[in-house]
């Protein structure tokens, strides 16, 4: 028994199992340095200097939540480096593939490669499979990067969304995966600085019985809420549809002049004084 | 000795690789298995391995290996390989669990078995596995019935019937013959064990049958189940034979 | 601020965890389950490091339920907490340690509850919580906990202790899953 247990951990080793999908290679890469962690910090924390040669992007709101006509998904576009407004009109919605769509928030660069390596990673799946990858094994297998990385300094907290063959129907899934290497399967989900913001119109707002109107108006009102009160986030919404076809892409609206029309149409935004 | 076949993967100048057709030689060699797709149903049968009369077959280790709780695996050949082999496929099995977070098809495991096979036809100081493979089962949330094959070079093949090892071709004829679309769980169990019939001369108490439908664990067959499953064939058989030999007086 | 909380009676073992699920200052889900079924009478609730936990009792069922396929004997629950323990003991001198913290329980002809923690301390136990609830529902278990407790007294037993939490814990848990592990396997109450 003994001898046979201390096998155990060999046998199944999901570290070991994984690299085989990242061009074969034997292991993880890892910079050649002490401690990651340590050196990212030194490199990228702005609050302890405010001289820092890298500032990665932070502040953000994203939102994706599940409904009687699909997954509706809504992010801001804007990019903060510290104070400072590194882009106004960041794609915060990532198309891994036309069925399944990735939310961006943490560190940028981090969500675009490693959102990048999965659609790389979904397209091999389907073409070994001969089938679409589902959520649930998309987001696991970004999860399990997210994990063996844990510690080292990765920053991204994702949704990802899309439809996943299930007793031969198509049925939606959100899942939330950030760099802890949580993976949360849900309905609703908000994530980013300004996410109780958003949270605050969404959960008031939300009913799963929703047209697809009220839906796509909800999903976007809800990031223009949190553009508002999020100084992280802001200038504009870009708004997706999932459905059982695939995502549909349903504008970019700029967050100032839908807060003017918001304040004009529903009579909110009453902090706002125009006398 | 051609002398092409004491490096292992090494071609012989008409393009064979010796050690894989003496792989295949093994499992021609190995005692029968067969697998017959049903409606609803995959059934794998396999002879029972001859038991001496001092041997226990308690600890006889079946040669029906389950690889995860959705798929099962027969084999014919060398015992000692598969024992290996099966080993492999029920660890790829977990990791897919792990690494995917969904249970693995049949045909993904089928496919990592004969890759698994076909790399030991091409690496140095490894000799082929000799055996060939039946593995039949059910994708998760899935009713279509999956049975495949693979051989000691790494071909795969999806079947609706299939035997492997001594005297398969006999069976091969007989599955020809009897199968047909749509079979019940009921007609499938009876056919795959009619066709074990043909190979296993004693009977009865030689064979071993496995039934696997959706989404649930395999049964291996109750020993007097199968028994009264092989009575009503051979009852049948037997008066077959009676019906032909009286028509033949007949006739005289 | 997970709650767990494992409960033996006469002839089950009772699972108590909490189903909120929080992330910074939000609560991302409040129907989220923390118990796994190991094997088919085992099963593990979990609380710790997000990421940690499922990683390591996923880690833990794929090797118990490799262990099954090969030797054709599934590992007892006590084969179980002793694996799992001797896991997380490794991990603490490692570079990166698991800190997961987990409940064993299961039912080999007669229930079983273990308690482990991070630190590979292992001890089988009556009664038993991890987190910030057992400073508030140890002494209630230690008050009315018997040997010979029905399912129905148990779960009684259990709604005392959720009935203590909701009243004293300063954040809402969103309610408990009640898992029973029992001769006929592990399921979630009601």
């Amino acid at each position: 028994m003994d001898t046979v247990i201390d096998q155990l951990p060999k046998s199944v080793d999901a570290a070991a199992a994984l690299p085989a999908c990242v061009n074969g290679l034997p292991n993880f890469e890892f910079p050649s340095i002490d401690t990651p962690s340590a050196f990212l910090r030194a490199f990228t924390d702005d609050a302890s200097n405010p001289d820092v040669p890298i500032k990665p992007q932070h502040g953000t709101t994203t939102l994706a939540f599940k409904f009687q006509g699909g997954i509706i998904v809504a992010v801001d576009s804007r990019a903060s480096a510290g104070s400072w407004i590194a882009s106004q009109k960041v794609k915060k919605v990532l198309e891994i593939n036309p069925f399944m769509l990735g939310t961006m928030a943490g560190g940028a660069a981090d969500c675009q490669f490693w959102e990048r390596w999965l659609g790389s990673q979904c397209r091999l799946y389907e073409l070994r499979n001969k089938k679409r990858i589902s959520v649930s094994a998309a987001s696991k297998i970004l999860a399990n990067v997210t994990y063996h990385y844990k510690g080292s300094g990765l920053s991204m907290g994702t949704m990802v969304c899309g439809y996943s063959e299930k007793n031969n129907t198509l049925e939606p899934e959100i899942y939330y995966v950030d760099s802890d290497g949580s993976r949360v399967a849900g309905q609703l989900f908000s994530v980013g600085s300004g996410q109780t913001f958003a949270y605050g119109v969404l959960d008031q707002g939300y009913d799963y019985n929703l047209s697809v109107e009220d839906a796509l108006t909800l999903g976007k009102r809800a990031i223009i809420a949190a553009t508002h009160r999020d100084a992280y986030s802001g200038n504009s919404c870009n708004l997706y549809h999932l459905k059982p076809t695939g995502w549909v892409y349903h504008g970019n609206y700029d967050a100032a002049a839908e807060i003017w029309r918001l304040k004009e149409a529903e009579g909110s935004f009453n902090d706002i004084r125009t006398k | 000795m051609s002398g092409y076949d004491r490096a292992l993967s090494v071609f012989s100048p008409d393009g064979h690789v010796f050690q894989v057709e003496y792989a295949l030689e093994a499992v021609k060699r190995g005692t029968c298995a067969v697998g017959v797709k049903g409606r609803d149903v995959v059934v794998l049968g396999c002879e029972r391995r001859s038991a001496l009369k001092l041997h226990d077959p308690r600890t006889t280790p079946s040669k029906l290996c389950a690889v995860d709780d959705h798929i099962t695996l027969c084999f014919a050949g060398l015992n000692a390989d598969a024992r290996v082999l099966v080993d492999r496929a029920r660890l790829e099995a977990q990791n897919h669990r792990i690494n995917l977070a969904d249970p693995a098809s049949v045909e993904y495991i089928t496919k990592h078995i004969a890759g698994l096979q076909q790399r030991y036809t091409q690496s140095g100081g490894v000799r082929p596995f000799g055996i060939s493979t039946l593995i039949g089962g059910f994708d998760p949330q899935s009713d279509k019935p999956n049975l495949y094959h693979t051989e000691p070079s790494g071909i795969f093949s999806s079947w609706k019937a299939n035997a492997i090892g001594r005297s398969s071709k006999t069976v091969h004829e007989l599955l020809d013959k009897l199968w047909e679309e749509d079979m019940d769980e009921q007609k499938t169990v009876e056919l795959a064990v009619k066709s074990l019939l043909e190979v296993v001369q004693t009977g009865n108490q030689n064979i071993e049958v496995a039934v696997l439908r959706p989404n649930k664990e395999m049964e291996v067959l109750a020993d007097d189940y199968l028994d009264e499953i092989v009575r009503r064939i051979e009852d049948e058989k037997a008066k077959e034979a009676e019906e032909k030999q009286s028509r033949r007086r007949h006739d005289d | 601020m997970d709650i767990l909380l494992g409960i033996r009676t006469q002839n089950e073992v009772l699972l108590i965890t909490s189903r909120s699920l929080a992330r910074g200052i939000s609560v991302l889900k409040s129907d989220d389950v923390k118990v796994l079924e190991c094997n088919k009478h085992t099963a593990l609730a979990f609380s710790g490091e997000p990421g940690d936990t499922t990683n390591f009792v996923e880690f833990i069922r794929a090797n118990v339920r490799l262990y099954g396929f090969q030797n054709k004997q599934e590992l007892t629950t006590h084969a179980v907490a002793s694996y799992a323990r001797k896991e997380l003991a490794t991990s603490l001198r490692s570079r990166k340690p698991y800190q997961v913290n987990i409940l064993v329980a299961g039912h080999n002809g007669t229930p079983e509850l273990h308690w482990i923690d991070y630190l590979g301390t292992n001890v089988t136990l009556p009664y038993a919580a991890h987190g910030y609830a057992s400073y508030y529902v140890l002494s209630t278990l230690d008050r009315w906990w018997t040997e010979t407790l029905t399912l129905e007294e148990g779960l009684e037993l259990a709604r005392k202790c959720i009935d203590e939490l909701e009243k004293r814990m300063p954040i809402d848990f969103k309610g408990c899953n009640i898992h029973v592990v029992d001769q006929n396997g592990v399921r979630l109450h009601e």
